[in-house]
C-alpha cells in the first residue's frame, strides 16, 4: 500500500466524518456550523479528485462548491430566521426511517460491490505509468466537440432558471 | 455534423426567446395576445413537420450520434407540439389568474416544449439528463407560478425537492453505467450490454436510471409527489405535467430499455409487470375518496401511467418485436393527450369564479353550459375506457399486446386481470364526476358560464381528437406502428 492509497483512505474517512457532522452534529445544531462542515466535506472530496489526477475537477470543486455555492448557503441561512431549527426536536420516526433507508441502500451497494468480484478492479499492468485522464485540456476538447449539444442545451436551462428566479422573487406583482 | 436535423428544436427555442423579447416591449394589457402568437407559431411548426418539407422530418443522427431523428422521435415531437398548442389555449383561459408575468409563463411553456423535443431525440445518457433537467427545472417554475397562492408555492417546493432527489438518483445511475461500460451512447451501449448483464454495479446503475424516469412518469413507488403537485399547480401547468412530462418520461424509458439495453429489459419482465400492476391499483384505489378535481386527475394520471406500463412490460416480454406494445403506448398517449386537455379546459372555465376545486362546483353544469358538461362527460367516459372513444381503443390495444404474451409468462395473465379490475374501479370515480354534473341535488349557482371563442376552439379540437382517434384509429395507429419499429431489436 503506497502513499496514495493511504491518503485515499484518510480523505475518504474525512469526507464521511464531515458529511455525518453536516447532518448529525451532536455538539451543535447551528445551521452555520453545518454549512462549515459541508465546506470541509467538499474540500476532502477535492483532495480525492487530486489523488485521481483530476486537478481541474478538484479546482472546480473548491472554487464553485466550497466558494460560490457555500457563500449562497450561508447568505440564505443568515437571511432566514433559523432559531426555530435549533429548538426543533428530532422525531424518532424520521430517524428510524432514515436509518432504515440508508441501511437498505448501503446493503444494495455492498452486495453489488462485493458481488462483482475481480471484474470491478482494473487489470494491473506491471510497470506501466498510470494514464492521466480528465485534465483541463481534454475536458475542454470533449465539452466543445463530442458533448457540444448537451453543453449548449445547458445554457437554455440556465436561462430558464434565471427567468424563474426573477419571476418568483420580483417584488411588485404587476 | 448535421445540425439542420434540429430545425424544430432551434425554432422552438427561438420562439421562446422572441416571446420574452416581445413581452418586454408590449404594454401590459396586450400581453395575453402573446399566447395566440405562440399558438400560431407552433401551429406553423406542426404543419412544417407534417408537410415533409424542411429537414426536421429527415431521419439521421447528429453530434456523433447524440441526437437522433427517426420515426419514434418524429411521432413524439408532433405529439409534444400538439400538447403545447393545446396547453397554451388553456393558459390563455387561465391568464386572468396569473398575477405576474403572463409573458414569461407562455415562454416557459415553450422552453419546456424545447426540452421535450430534445428528450424525444436523445440518444445518449448525457443528452437524456440535460433534456430531462430542462423539462424539470422549467416545471419547478411553472408549478409555483401563482406565487400569491400558498398551495402553488407548496406544490413547487415539493416538486423541487423530490425532483432534485430523483435527478440525483438518475445521475448516479448514469455514472455507474458509464463507470462499468465506458459508453454513454445508446447504440454503442446496446452493442456491449451483453457482456455486462452479470455485473451487479451495471444493473444497479440501470435500476437507478429507471427510478429517475419512474419519477417523471409518476409510477409506483415514485408517485408520492403527483397528487399534491397536480392539486397545487396552476391548471395549465397541471395539464402539461400530466401529458408532456409523462410522455417525455415514456419516450426516454422506451429508448433506454429497448434501444440501449434490451438485454436488461428482457430480464426485468417481472419487475415491470409488478410495477405496472401496483401503479394501476394504487392510482385507481386512491382516486376513489378524492373530492378535489385536480387531485382526482392526479391519481387518475398515476393509474394511466400504470396502463402505459402494460405496454412497456409487453415489449420487455418480446424485445425483438416491439410493434404491438409500442404502437399501443403511443396510441394511448395520443388519446390521453386530448382527454386531459378537454377535462382541464373545463376545470379552468368552471372554477374561474369559485375558489374551491371541489367536485361540487360541477353541480348543474349541464344547465350552466351544455357544451362544457358534454365535454367533461366525453373526457371522463374516454378516461374510463368506454367505446367508441379513444381511451377504450387504447386500453384494448395495450391489453391485447399483453394477453398475446400470456402463454410465455403466467404473470401477464395476472397483469391483465389487475388492469381489468383497475378499469372497473375507475368507472366508479369517473362516473362520480359525471353524476355531479347531471344529478346533483344541491345546485346553488345556475348562472351561465361564458365560454370564449378560443376556449371553444380548444374544446372542439380536443373533442374532435377524442372521437377521431376512437372511431378512425388507423391513421395514428399506422404512424405509431411505424415509430414502434425503432424499438425492436
Amino acid at each position: 500500500m503506497g502513499l496514495p492509497d493511504i491518503l485515499f483512505y484518510v480523505f475518504a474517512a474525512f469526507t464521511l466524518l464531515f458529511g455525518l457532522l453536516v447532518v448529525a452534529n451532536p455538539f451543535s445544531r447551528n445551521p452555520v456550523t453545518s454549512a462549515m462542515f459541508l465546506v470541509l466535506t467538499i474540500i476532502s472530496m477535492a483532495c480525492l479528485f487530486v489523488l485521481l489526477n483530476a486537478f481541474f475537477l478538484a479546482a472546480v470543486q473548491i472554487i464553485v462548491y466550497a466558494g460560490a455555492v457555500m457563500v449562497l448557503f450561508v447568505f440564505v441561512i443568515m437571511l432566514m430566521d433559523l432559531k426555530e431549527e435549533e429548538r426543533r426536536r428530532i422525531k424518532t420516526f424520521g430517524v428510524v426511517t432514515g436509518i432504515v433507508s440508508v441501511g437498505i441502500i448501503l446493503s444494495v451497494f455492498l452486495k453489488s460491490l462485493l458481488g462483482c468480484g475481480d471484474s470491478c478492479s482494473l487489470p494491473a499492468v506491471a510497470g506501466a505509468a498510470p494514464v492521466v485522464e480528465g485534465d483541463a485540456h481534454s475536458l475542454g476538447l470533449l465539452l466543445f466537440t463530442k458533448y457540444d449539444l448537451p453543453f449548449e442545451v445547458i445554457s437554455v436551462l440556465l436561462l430558464v432558471a434565471m427567468i424563474g428566479v426573477i419571476t418568483l422573487s420580483k417584488k411588485d406583482l404587476k | 455534423m448535421n445540425a439542420s436535423l434540429m430545425s424544430l428544436e432551434i425554432s422552438v427555442l427561438a420562439l421562446g426567446l422572441l416571446l420574452m423579447l416581445a413581452d418586454l416591449f408590449m404594454p401590459v394589457e396586450r400581453r395575453p395576445f402573446l399566447g395566440f402568437a405562440a399558438i400560431a407559431a407552433l401551429t406553423a411548426l406542426l404543419i412544417a413537420s407534417f408537410s415533409g418539407y424542411g429537414s426536421c422530418s429527415i431521419s439521421g443522427t447528429a453530434f456523433n450520434g447524440m441526437f437522433v431523428n427517426d420515426a419514434l422521435s418524429l411521432f413524439f415531437k408532433r405529439f409534444f407540439i400538439i400538447a403545447a398548442i393545446l396547453v397554451l389555449f388553456v393558459a390563455v383561459q387561465f391568464a386572468d389568474r396569473i398575477a405576474v408575468g403572463i409573458g414569461e409563463y407562455y415562454s416557459l411553456i415553450v422552453f419546456a416544449l424545447a426540452g421535450m423535443l430534445f428528450a424525444a431525440s436523445a440518444n445518449n445518457f448525457a443528452m437524456l439528463f440535460v433534456a430531462i433537467e430542462l423539462i424539470t427545472v422549467t416545471f419547478y417554475v411553472l408549478v409555483s407560478f401563482q406565487r400569491g397562492r400558498i398551495a402553488s408555492l407548496e406544490a413547487g417546493v415539493k416538486y423541487l425537492i423530490l425532483g432534485a432527489l430523483s435527478s440525483s438518483f438518475m445521475v448516479y445511475g448514469i455514472a455507474l453505467i458509464w463507470g462499468t461500460t465506458g459508453k454513454l451512447n445508446f447504440n454503442e451501449l446496446a452493442a456491449v450490454a451483453n457482456q455486462y448483464t452479470g455485473e451487479k454495479i451495471f444493473l444497479l446503475g440501470v435500476l437507478l436510471v429507471v427510478v429517475g424516469l419512474g419519477f417523471k412518469i409518476a409510477a409506483f413507488p415514485f408517485q408520492i409527489w403527483a397528487p399534491d403537485v397536480y392539486q397545487g399547480a396552476p391548471t395549465p401547468t397541471t395539464a402539461f405535467l400530466a401529458i408532456g412530462s409523462k410522455a417525455a418520461g415514456f419516450v426516454l424509458l422506451l429508448r433506454v430499455l429497448f434501444v440501449a439495453l434490451p438485454v436488461v429489459a428482457a430480464h426485468w419482465v417481472n419487475l415491470l409487470i409488478v410495477m405496472s400492476a401496483i401503479t394501476i391499483l394504487y392510482g385507481n384505489l386512491c382516486a376513489i375518496p378524492q373530492r378535489n378535481l385536480k387531485r382526482l386527475m392526479g391519481y387518475s394520471s398515476i393509474a394511466h401511467a400504470g396502463y402505459l406500463l402494460l405496454g412497456v412490460a409487453a415489449i420487455a416480454g418480446n424485445v425483438h418485436d416491439a410493434t404491438a406494445g409500442g404502437a399501443a403506448i403511443l396510441y394511448y398517449l395520443a388519446g390521453y393527450l386530448f382527454t386531459v386537455i378537454a377535462s382541464f379546459t373545463v376545470i379552468t372555465l368552471v372554477v374561474r369564479k369559485s375558489d374551491t376545486e371541489d367536485i361540487s362546483v360541477l353541480a348543474g353544469l349541464y344547465q350552466r353550459s351544455p357544451l362544457l358538461a358534454a365535454t367533461m362527460t366525453v373526457a371522463m367516459v374516454s378516461l374510463a375506457g368506454i367505446p367508441p372513444l379513444a381511451g377504450f381503443f387504447g386500453k384494448f390495444l395495450l391489453l391485447k399486446s399483453v394477453v398475446a404474451l400470456g402463454a410465455v409468462n403466467q404473470g401477464y395473465y395476472c397483469l391483465v386481470f389487475t388492469a381489468l379490475a383497475g378499469v372497473v374501479i375507475s368507472l366508479y370515480y369517473y362516473f362520480g364526476v359525471v353524476r355531479a354534473i347531471y344529478f346533483s341535488k344541491d345546485v346553488t349557482d345556475l348562472s351561465p358560464i361564458a365560454v370564449s371563442g378560443s376556449a371553444k376552439i380548444c374544446i372542439w379540437l380536443s373533442l374532435a381528437g377524442i372521437l377521431w382517434l376512437g372511431i378512425f384509429p388507423n391513421t395514428v395507429l399506422n404512424l405509431a406502428a411505424e415509430a414502434a419499429k425503432v424499438l425492436s431489436s
